[in-house]
This record gives C-alpha cells, structure tokens and sequence, in this order.
C-alpha cells in the first residue's frame, strides 16, 4: 500500500501514517495478517525521520491494529480491535457536516453530495488494482 | 548520560550592548534530531559556529562529547561534520582532492558511503569545484561532512537555495544517516516541510534566547493559535495573563494569541477570562506558528 504523506498539514506526519493505515484496513487494502514496511523503510520511502515512523506504529499497536513480531516484523492483527461504536459515530457526524458545509459552498446540493457518495463508496470497494501496481 | 551537545547560558554579540545570544542553554542527548529555528539575525548561525568552536562565547560554557572544545579540539571535530551556510570549498580544486584531504584529516573515512553518495549525486570526481552548480556544490560539501560517519552533524541551512529535488535528495540522504548511524542533528533551517520531515525537537530563537524548545509533535498537538477581536481585550497585556498565553500579536482587527492547549480548552478558558463565547482557537502548521512566535505586528496604524 503507498502512503502519502503532507509536510505542511494541519496534523502531524505521525498522525497522517496512522489515518491511512487504519483507513487501509477499513477498506480492506490491508487485510488481517499483511506485513507492514520497517520502521527503516517506510523512513527511507516517505523521507521523513524513523522515529516518525516508530510513534505510528507504537500508536496503533496500543490501539490493537498492528503487532510487533520480534525479529519478523509489523504485521495487521489478525483479530481487530471492536471499534467504540458511540465514539466512532460522533467522528461520522462530525465529518458528514464538514463534507456538506464544502459541498454548498461549491454549489452543490444535496442530491449532487449523494451522488459523489455513491462514486466514493465505487471506488474504495473496486479491487485496489491500479494503486497496487506502484 | 553525558549530552552529546550542551549550551549553558551563551551570550555573545558582535556590536557592543546589542546581543545576539543572550542567555541560550540546552543539551541534545546522542541520536537526537533538534532543529533549530528563528528569523534572520536570530543567532542561529552563530550559535552552530559557537558550537564549531569557531567563535567563542562572551559568558556561558559550550561542551561537546562531555569535554570543552579547547581541551583537544581535532578529537572532538573527528567526530563532528559540518555544513556550514556560505560554505566555501576551494574553487579551483576537483572533488577528488578535496575527498583525499578529507581523508586524510579524518581516520574514519567511508569510502563506501563516499561513492555511493557520488553516485547518488551524480558527481563526477573529476570535476572542479567552481564548474559546479550551487546544489552540487551543497552534496560536495554534505558528502565531505558524513562520509567519516560523525556522531554528531551540524547543519547550518543545508538546504538554502537548492531546488525542490535537490532539497529532496539533502533529506533523503541525512535520514539515512539517521537510520543507519543513529547520528545526532542539529540544523537550521527556514523550509518547515523539511523541519516536519525530519521531525524530532524544535528550538526557537528568538531575542537572544531560546522561546520554545519542544518535541515537534507535541507542539504541533498540544499549542493552537486564537483569534481574539480587539474589542474583547483592551490590550495584550490582557490576553497575556490568561494561563497558556505563549504570545499575543495584532494582526488587523483581531489579537493573534499563541496558547498551550487543545483548541476547545483554550477557548473555554478565553471564554472564562474575557467573558466572551466562541473565540476562534485552531491548531495551524508549523509555518503559521513560527509566523505568529516570532512575526511582527501587521495592519498597525502608522
């Protein structure tokens, strides 16, 4: 899976590794198992320091989505952890405002925000075959 | 454990009553990556010099590797590479005699590390120095800093004036010394994507002094930026004395107060001490915060 990554975002780089990592297993890009890069090499790829890289995983280790296998790697858990559901809803809420609050504000209505819905859900759910490829 | 690097309390200037480090103490333990920032003129420079043993400070004490650096100074610089701002290599040498010299001042020398830095660079040995361009000239004199493997490196603007992908390319290689020889930086720099890619501590100077020195993503989560109107506080000194308040600045029709905090907390305190709901408070990149530390009034009546 490639991450990208933002310098001059409003969250830190650590941060942004953690979001796409966990998004890549909510969409199934990175399934239960899979082996992530080294600290090392994710460093060297993305040009940002390994103790960046070290903090993300040691983050979502703590949350349960990763594990450490001592002298084989980072791996994806095989058993997930079970999302807090009231907490995770509260971020849905918070982001449906934000993506409707952008979409009037480039014209859209809301018929228009569906149908860019429906276009977003296509693509997460395609098999990832063109962005595996790099 | 001994700091690999310590400041105690440096004071120097160069014209007389007007100084430029006044009071500038901190350590940097081996392995560590501080960037040091501040605006033109804020001693940066002269500090890394102080560090060289390149200048000498007028009051306060610089050690490195634990031992002062006029007890034996060629040690101590065997195990420092140096960058500096306006560096200047010899013109009309090629780049092999200047690897050779560099050789022979330093035991330690990787020539592995040596030609695959030139061929990451795309430097032929050949060449002579005043046929290079800035940038190359930049790798020449980051290769001759790292290739003797330096515990610890000191980088004065390494990047400044370089292109986009020659920038890339500076970052690419001291995050491999990172990985592979857990070097200590120091570096100065203006660029704040480079300071975020390296990451680790960040020391601001500002006023002859060190105005933050802090863990960037610390201060990236744990400081945000509120925009007070100017008719809700009657001067700085106000917003100055609420808990958190790092600066206060007016910017237009607005204060700009710099606080320690998460935004939500440091607008109920705001709406605690000025009576006043729904002051905007945000988190912003590490450009804006330098900008709002260390920026200068605007939109004053003159």
């Amino acid at each position: 899976m490639q991450l990208l990554i933002h310098p001059a975002d409003e969250v830190p780089i650590y941060r942004q590794i953690m979001r796409q990592i966990t998004e890549g297993i909510a969409v199934g890009r990175l399934k239960a198992g899979e082996k992530l890069p080294s600290h090392r090499d994710l460093s060297e790829q993305l040009v940002i320091a390994p103790l960046t890289v070290k903090k993300a995983y040691d983050e979502l280790e703590l949350l349960g989505f990763i594990e450490t296998q001592r002298g084989r790697g980072t791996f994806v858990c095989a058993r997930l952890p079970r999302p807090d559901p009231v907490h995770q809803m509260e971020e849905v809420r918070d982001t449906a405002r934000k993506l409707l609050a952008q979409a009037y504000l480039a014209g859209l209505r809301y018929p228009g925000v569906l149908q860019v819905l429906e276009q977003a859900d296509r693509a997460l759910s395609a098999p990832a075959s063109e962005e595996e490829k790099v | 454990m001994t700091p690999i690097l310590e400041f105690r309390d440096i004071e120097r200037s160069f014209k007389r009553n007007v100084p430029v480090l006044n009071g500038v103490s901190f350590a940097m333990q081996a392995g560590e990556v501080a960037a040091l920032l501040g605006r033109n003129g804020a001693g940066k420079t002269t500090l890394i010099r102080i560090a060289m043993g390149m200048l000498h400070p007028y009051a306060g004490s610089v050690r490195v590797f634990g031992a002062s650096l006029t007890e034996d100074p060629v040690a101590i610089k065997r195990r420092i590479g140096y960058v500096a701002e306006d560096q200047v290599l010899p013109p009309s040498s090629r780049i092999a005699e200047l690897i050779a010299l560099h050789r022979y001042l330093f035991p330690r020398w990787d020539g592995a590390l040596e030609s695959q830095l030139l061929d990451r660079f795309a430097l032929s040995p050949a060449s002579r120095i005043k046929h290079l361009s800035k940038g190359q000239a930049r790798q020449v004199a980051l290769l001759c800093a790292v290739c003797h493997r330096p515990e610890l490196l000191l980088l004065d603007e390494p990047a400044g004036g370089l292109d986009p992908a020659a920038r890339r390319e500076f970052l690419e290689t001291s995050i491999q010394l990172l990985n592979r020889e857990g070097t200590a930086i120091l570096f100065s720099s203006h660029h704040m994507g480079d300071v975020e890619r390296l990451g680790g501590r960040v020391i601001l100077l500002d006023e002859g002094k060190v105005r933050l020195d802090e863990d960037l993503d610390c201060l990236r989560e744990g400081v945000c930026v509120a925009m007070v109107p100017r008719t809700s506080a009657a001067d700085a000194a106000v917003l100055e004395r609420v808990p958190g308040c790092l600066r206060v600045r007016p910017v237009f029709d607005d204060w700009h107060a710099v606080f320690r905090g998460e935004p939500d907390a440091v607008q109920a305190t705001l709406a605690a001490a000025l009576g006043v709901n729904g002051i905007c408070c945000a988190r912003v990149p590490l450009e804006e915060l330098f900008i709002e530390m260390v920026g200068g009034n605007r939109g004053e009546a003159v």
